[in-house]
């Protein structure tokens, strides 16, 4: 099984699902255990959420989207 | 392929290429940090892929190739003649995990997970000056993976570097942005850990 560091290490691979369906499943055997890792990483997620969250707000004026609609094809 | 079938094809790439405008522009905005720079990036970016829509391959992704059209007039045209003074220095500021300073800051808990509560006190805006305060290319990693959703390949397809310095930049990013964070909360009046008292009502 993973220790703690070796599962800090995949945070980020964990929570961008860029990890193998293997190595998905050993980090999730870490967290089940360990409560410490599994708030750590809840956290870091949250962290992301956030700023995604915060970015989204924004969105392109009306007359943006007309000048773009108007250099389509007609 | 007769004439009307690549004239509708053409056609609905634009509709499908203009329903990604928002993202496009919000992308823009926080990469110009300003609305009309914004807007022209935008325009750039549409009148780039309309005129080489033909290279477009039909199956591959249309999104993707719209943000490395985007990232190119950035760097290529936007930033050579922009006066914003970039943020370039990628030394001399200490990263660490927001996470770890909570938990070593020593918070009074007023529940089982007061880091979720600090999070949770941190005005948008701060967020969002943290983010503006990051490099260029750090603040861009950051974008197209944490608002945008792009995997690590489609990152580097973008930003043409390897998937290797995609997830360098973007674990460097986020623990930058993290401290940024921080330093944007604690520059308010009551700062997290230095007077436990004091700051109880803010973690709350
Ligand atoms: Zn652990």
């Amino acid at each position: 099984m993973l220790d703690c560091d070796e599962v800090m290490e995949r945070l980020y691979q964990f929570l961008d699902r860029e990890l193998s369906e293997a190595e998905l499943a050993e980090v999730r055997a870490h967290l089940d255990a360990c409560p410490p890792c599994r708030d750590r990483f809840t956290f870091e997620q949250n962290v992301l959420r956030r700023v995604g969250t915060c970015c989204r707000q924004l969105s392109a004026p009306p007359s943006l989207v007309e000048k773009v609609r108007r250099m389509c094809d007609q | 392929m007769n004439q009307d079938q690549s004239a509708t094809s053409r056609s609905e790439l634009q509709e499908e290429a203009l329903s990604h405008i928002d993202a496009l522009y919000r992308t823009a905005y926080r990469m110009t940090g300003n609305a009309m720079d914004a807007e022209d990036l935008v325009q750039e970016t549409y009148l780039r892929a309309f005129r080489s829509l033909h290279q477009f391959r039909p199956g591959t992704n249309l999104r993707a190739w719209l943000f490395k059209i985007l990232t190119n007039a950035f760097i290529n045209d936007y930033r050579k003649r922009s006066r914003r003074p970039r943020s370039t220095s990628l030394d001399n500021v200490e990263d660490y995990y927001l996470y770890s300073h909570l938990i070593d800051s020593g918070i009074q808990p007023a529940s089982s997970r007061p880091e979720d509560e600090v999070l949770a006190n941190i005005p948008d805006e701060a967020v969002i000056a943290a983010l503006d305060s990051l490099p260029d290319e750090f603040r861009q990693v950051v974008l197209l993976a944490d608002v945008e959703g792009f995997s690590y390949r489609e990152i580097a397809d973008i930003m043409s570097t390897p998937v290797g310095t995609v997830m360098s930049r973007l674990h460097r990013a986020r623990r930058r942005l993290q401290s940024a964070i921080l330093q944007a909360y604690t520059a308010a009046p009551c700062s997290v850990g230095s007077d436990g008292d004091a700051c109880d009502a803010r973690l709350r």
